[in-house]
């Protein structure tokens, strides 16, 4: 197992280059403690899956913001994709957050009053005026819901809403995935299905931060778990990808007799 | 030494003394069957000695839970039944609740409570330590689940899955003893 | 009850840009309100009471010179009058003063008192002596003649001097801008006044009650009957006066009547916009006070009550404001009737107004207030409140297939997400560009009108000769002067036209006088003797239409005439004729002109010219440049317009300001989504500007047709209350350029008004809104 120091972000991949890197951030929040990060350092590489857990209130979600310039560092600095997001305007935020970030949350967020195509193209539309009708369908495809693209969402159930959140979160070719508990509002099926579409993604290439208070969830698609607690990143852990014998993992011994 | 090993042996498990029986119950069977059985169910998650096998199977039969089916030969090719007896006291025992105490094996315990006492042992970084160990089991645990969904083992993989609930149960120890741990060192 | 109350009052601290609006808004529409009803209730009361307290006269009569005074001393009992004064013998005098001439007819009368018409006085004192005169306030004040001023007589040959000693307040005149003028004198004074042509007799009647116009004309019949023909040469009743005087009153009573309902259709839409969107932003929050213990009736209260408060303050402010608005167009009137002014409003009017609009304002409330109220507890915690889906997707694919970008298409495709809301908001946006139609349109059509009434552009300088002046010198100096391009003669008569009570002021006219910029309303001009115009209110009176042939008569002979068309004209409401000068070639004694209206060639210099006449003959003739300027009456109804079209332009802004502030409020959660996908604040701004537009687009060519009908309405209403029937070019004002930018402008403005929600939509905090659940 490798093993790293906590908070230590040194790099030691060959080959890879570097997606997400944050440096000192502090995030303060008038009015309470809750959410803030203090003095955090992360980097995350291309292509990996990393999952940032937590319990609630620890500041995953703040992390996550960050990195998708949805919020700004009280202190720190925030480098995405070779760029600073420190300088940059709200104007600049939102044009990196629809070119680079696919950010797929916890409770959909999807427009109701356009239909479930619409929804998918939103970002790319925002972008160009040529029209990416084309790729939506494709993607509603290769997520298994092209024949959801004229429905509204309110008539969707809750995993193939997130499949839509999903798509759209791609149209862009996303540098990034970001994921917020994306299986919190499903059934246990429905969230297999999605967290396997990450797997999927994951697969071909894409890099995927995952936020999540359930380590079982973080554990089964991250090979890299980032453990983060009142603020601070607590453990930093690249765990192992081996088939192991059932014996190896577990021994079932019954009560021992007097 | 055949006393230790025996007293050893004597002394293992309640559950495999049923659990043979139950196999037994389903039907009658050599001794290397109910071995080899025994850990397939099991899904290789518990090995059984064969000596082991024998002297439960011994025992049982002394107590008249199970008895041999036809002539004494040779022991390896006994054919084992359970009684009525038996049938009765397996059913007793699958109908009674786990109600002793919880036993918690593992090395983690009393590592904790030295760490208070000793010198060098900081509690912080050992709990991080093994959560680390915790989340690597928890990442096993989950591909063999996986595994064993696909291989269609689904009474395996609910075995894996109350193991991957206890790991995650561990892991939220952890956490709060953590959580406890780092305020403790702020004040 | 307090809860009620504690709840209500809670609500509106936090809920203050919505108190805000209903409070502007009620305050716009209540204040116009008022000054409408308290200018109705008020019209006509103050003539009535002047009139009666100074024994007005029901009829004024004048007489041909060779009447018989002892046979007018005996027609007030012959033909049933209750009181008289006179007979007066007057004269048609002409004066100087400064270097202006003037023309009116002088009475002698030993003292203002009397049975009838008794005159205020409102400065100075009666006159003593011969030499003294006394004229109307209103004429005073008009031209600047102060007490002590020295008039030279210019109508007699010895040019005698007249020392004006006093000022009166005459009931039985209009005001001076609009109707000519009596002067007084001491019967004494009289004959070294006159000439045998500008004598006359006049005679003053009351009679009992209040007689209505065919009553009064039964009288004038009788009068006729009394004595030998052609003996009255002109008559005038006091219903005529009395409706010069308050037209410009009712003018404006209608005009803000009808714009006040207007407004208060605005607010009723504001408001029930309003309630739904705070009943819809506080559906959960409805959920838990059920299940506190509130009422049905409790929450309806609740919500009602947020917007009677401010409503209620609104009143309180805007029915004492619009009171006082009123006032000075009062005070107008009371000037005029030298009346002491004293603010005139009714306690239970103003009250009756505070009861009707809070109703108004309550009723509209209440019906969304009441599904509030009804509104089932479980349902409303429970209920997510987003709008239907899918109502704006035709539009989206239209914009798309224009090719907008597409924060522009799905703040259009938003617009209508809530069609009830967006109907309501159109209709503010309706009202208010309509009323800006009317405001930039009548007072063009006003323009139009007094620029043919005042011969804007046909001819620059008016001549009046003195009677000791011939006409024929008149000619000739005009026509010596090389500049004169053009001069038409006007000379004036009464003639006696069957089925009209009253001998109709008629004009004679000599040249080329189509050339004048009279408007025909139908028909044509005349071109020989005999042929005639007159406005609709004569026409319509005397049942005649073109064509018809009638038989006149002046100083008791017939005259044959023939109408040939129809013309606009408002002197006396309407009730005089047009004719060529020469139509009264048989007539004796002989009829001259007495004013000219002269055209000047291109790149004359008026005043030049106007100086270089006058210095021809400086006493016995005025020569001035002609006033085109705009009557007050008319700047009055310009400004009231011009106030009503800001009043409901604000409202209408307002309602787009409301309805976007509620939709970015409820869109929040959307606007946050949009924001996290990569939409910039920009994009917002123009996504919420899209909506504003679109409203306002719609809401604006809606008006144009509206408020050209009614312009078209009101220029009728208004014409045919002056006696007249619009002039065709009245109507056709705008050019279309204008017509296509009214409505681009009102999109400009409502984006502009879209600024503030838009910027707050802009700077949602994505976090906050879209990781609080």
């Amino acid at each position: 197992m490798d093993r790293r120091a906590i908070g230590n972000g040194h790099l030691w991949g060959i080959g890879m280059s570097e997606l997400v890197r944050l440096t000192e951030i502090t995030k303060v929040y008038q009015g309470g403690v809750t959410g803030a990060l203090n003095g955090v350092s992360l980097t995350v590489e291309e292509g990996e899956f990393t999952a940032v857990m937590g319990p609630s209130g620890s500041g995953k979600t703040t992390l996550l913001n960050l990195v998708a310039g949805l919020d700004r560092p009280t202190s720190g600095s925030v480098t995405v994709a070779g760029s600073d997001l420190g300088p940059l305007g709200e104007t600049a935020l939102a044009r990196f957050r629809r070119d680079h970030i696919g950010f797929v949350f916890q409770f959909f967020h999807l427009l109701p009053n356009l239909t479930v195509l619409e929804n998918v193209l939103i970002p790319a539309q925002l972008k160009s005026r040529v029209s990416s009708e084309a790729a939506g369908r494709e993607l509603l495809a290769q997520l298994g819901i092209a024949e959801l693209a004229d429905r509204y969402p309110a008539k969707l159930s809750g995993g193939q809403q997130q499949r839509v959140s999903i798509a759209r979160a791609l149209i862009n070719r996303p540098t990034l995935l970001l994921a917020d508990e994306p299986t919190g509002a499903l059934d246990t099926r429905s969230g297999d299905e999605v967290m396997e579409l990450l797997r999927q993604l994951h697969r071909q290439g894409k890099t995927v931060l995952l936020v999540t208070h359930d380590a079982k969830l973080a554990t089964r698609y991250a090979a890299r778990v980032v453990s983060v607690m009142d603020g601070r990143i607590v453990d930093d852990a690249r765990l192992e990808t081996a088939d192991r014998e059932a014996s190896d993992v577990i021994k079932v011994r019954g009560e021992e007799t007097r | 030494m055949h006393t230790d090993h025996a007293y050893r042996v004597w002394n293992c498990c309640l559950s495999l003394k049923y659990g043979l029986m139950g196999l037994l119950a389903e039907e009658p069977l050599h001794g290397y069957e109910v071995k080899t059985r025994f850990e397939a169910m099991l899904g290789g998650t518990w090995e059984v000695n064969i000596g082991q096998v024998y002297t439960t199977l011994q025992r049982l039969e002394r107590d008249g839970l199970v008895r041999p089916v036809g002539p004494r030969g040779d022991r390896g090719k006994l054919l084992y039944e359970v009684s009525e007896e038996g049938r009765r006291v397996l059913a007793e025992w699958m109908d009674q609740p786990d109600s002793g105490p919880q036993e918690l094996r593992e090395d983690i315990y009393v590592k904790l409570l030295l760490a208070a006492r000793l010198a060098n042992g900081d509690l912080a970084p050992l709990l991080s330590r093994q959560k680390r160990a915790y989340l690597q089991r928890l990442r096993d645990l989950n591909r063999l689940e996986e595994r064993a969904r696909r291989d269609g083992r689904s009474d395996l993989a609910r075995l894996v899955r109350g193991a991957l609930l206890h790991t995650e149960a561990d892991i939220k120890w952890i956490d709060e003893l953590s959580e406890t741990a780092i305020s403790g060192e702020s004040e | 009850m307090t809860a009620i109350l504690v709840k209500a009052i809670a609500d509106l601290r936090r809920r203050r840009v919505q108190a805000v609006v209903i409070f502007v808004t009620v305050l716009l529409s209540i204040g116009t309100g008022t000054m409408a009803v308290t200018l109705m209730s008020q019209t006509r009361d103050p003539y009535q009471t002047a009139f009666q307290a100074q024994k007005g006269a029901h009829l004024q009569v004048t007489f041909n010179p060779k009447t018989d005074p002892k046979l007018l001393a005996a027609t007030p009992a012959a033909i049933g009058a209750s009181a008289f004064g006179g007979p007066y013998l007057a004269t048609g005098l002409e004066f100087k003063y400064g270097d202006r001439k003037y023309y009116q007819n002088t009475f002698g009368r030993d003292t203002p008192g009397g049975a009838v018409e008794v005159l205020k006085i409102a400065g100075g004192r009666w006159p003593r002596a011969n030499d003294e005169i006394v004229l109307t306030r209103s004429f005073a004040e008009l031209n600047n003649v102060p007490l002590g001023a020295h008039l030279r007589v210019t109508s007699v040959p010895q040019t005698p001097m007249l020392t004006v000693v006093g000022e009166v307040i005459d009931i039985d005149e209009g005001s001076a801008d609009l109707s000519s003028q009596h002067a007084w004198v001491l019967p004494a004074a009289i004959p070294a006044l006159t000439t045998p042509d500008s004598r006359f007799y006049a005679m003053d009647y009351r009679f009992p009650g209040d007689p209505t116009s065919s009553q009064l004309a039964g009288y004038v019949d009788r009068l006729r009957a009394s004595l030998p023909p052609g003996s009255i040469s002109g008559s005038v009743n006091y219903l005529l006066i009395r409706s010069i005087f308050n037209i410009t009153n009712q003018i404006l009573t209608g005009v803000l009547s009808a714009f006040s309902v207007f407004a208060l259709v605005a607010t009723i839409a504001i408001v029930a916009v309003l309630v739904t969107g705070i009943v819809i932003s506080a559906y959960r929050e409805i959920g838990i006070m059920k299940a506190l213990g509130f009422t049905p009736a409790g929450v309806t209260g609740v919500f009602t009550l947020q917007i009677v408060i401010p409503a209620l303050a609104a009143c309180l402010l805007g029915i004492p404001a619009g009171t006082l608005v009123s006032q000075p167009l009062l005070a107008n009137s009371s000037h005029a009737l030298g009346l002491p002014y004293t603010p005139s409003f009714s306690i239970s009017l103003d009250l009756l107004i505070l009861v009707a609009g809070l109703l108004v304002v309550v009723v509209a409330a209440s019906l969304p207030a009441l599904r509030a109220g009804l509104l089932k507890p479980i349902t409303a915690i429970t209920n997510a409140t987003a709008p239907r889906g899918g109502s704006g997707r035709r539009v989206r694919r239209q914009a798309a297939r224009l090719g907008l970008p597409r924060p522009v298409i799905l703040g259009i495709g938003d617009a209508f997400a809530r069609p009830l809301r967006a109907v309501l908001t159109v209709v503010t946006v309706l009202i208010g560009v309509a009323t800006v139609v009317v405001a930039i349109g009548l007072p063009r059509s006003f323009l139009l009108i007094n620029n043919s009434e005042t011969g804007a552009g046909r001819y620059q300088v008016l001549v009046s000769r003195s009677d000791a002046y011939p006409d024929s010198e008149v000619m000739r100096i005009l026509n010596a002067k090389e500049e004169t391009a053009r001069v038409v003669a006007v000379g004036g008569q009464n003639v006696v036209i069957p089925g009209i009570s009253d001998p109709v002021n008629t004009r004679l006219l000599r040249g080329d006088s189509a050339q004048l910029g009279y408007m025909v309303i139908a028909g044509r001009w005349f071109t020989a003797p005999g042929e005639v115009l007159a406005p609709k209110g004569l026409l319509q009176e005397a049942h005649l239409k073109i064509g018809d042939q009638v038989t006149g008569s002046v100083n008791g002979e017939p005259l044959q005439l023939r109408v040939v068309g129809e013309v606009y004209d408002i002197s006396n409401l309407g009730r005089s004729l047009f004719m060529d000068l020469a139509t009264m070639a048989a007539v004796r004694p002989v009829i001259d002109p007495f004013t000219y209206y002269v055209t000047l060639k291109q790149g004359t210099d008026v005043n030049a010219y106007v100086g270089r006449v006058a210095a021809a003959q400086p006493d016995l003739i005025d020569v001035h440049a002609s006033d085109t300027s705009i009557i007050a009456p008319v700047k009055i109804i310009d400004s009231v317009l011009l106030v009503l079209a800001a009043v409901l332009a604000l409202i209408g802004v307002g309602g787009v300001f409301n309805t976007l502030l509620l939709n970015t409020r409820e869109r929040v959660h959307d606007t946050a989504t949009l924001k996290a996908v990569g939409m910039s604040p920009r994009q917002v701004i123009v996504m919420v500007a899209a909506a504003a537009g679109l409203l306002a687009l719609v809401g604006g060519l809606l008006a144009m047709p509206l408020g050209l009908i009614l312009h078209h309405m009101l220029n009728d209403v208004i014409s045919s209350s002056a006696g007249n029937d619009t002039p065709p070019g009245a109507y056709a004002v705008f050019n279309p350029l204008e017509l296509g930018v009214i409505p681009l402008l009102a999109v400009a403005v409502a984006m502009l008004a879209a600024l503030v929600p838009g910027r707050w939509a802009a700077r949602t905090n994505v976090v906050e809104v879209l990781h609080s659940e």
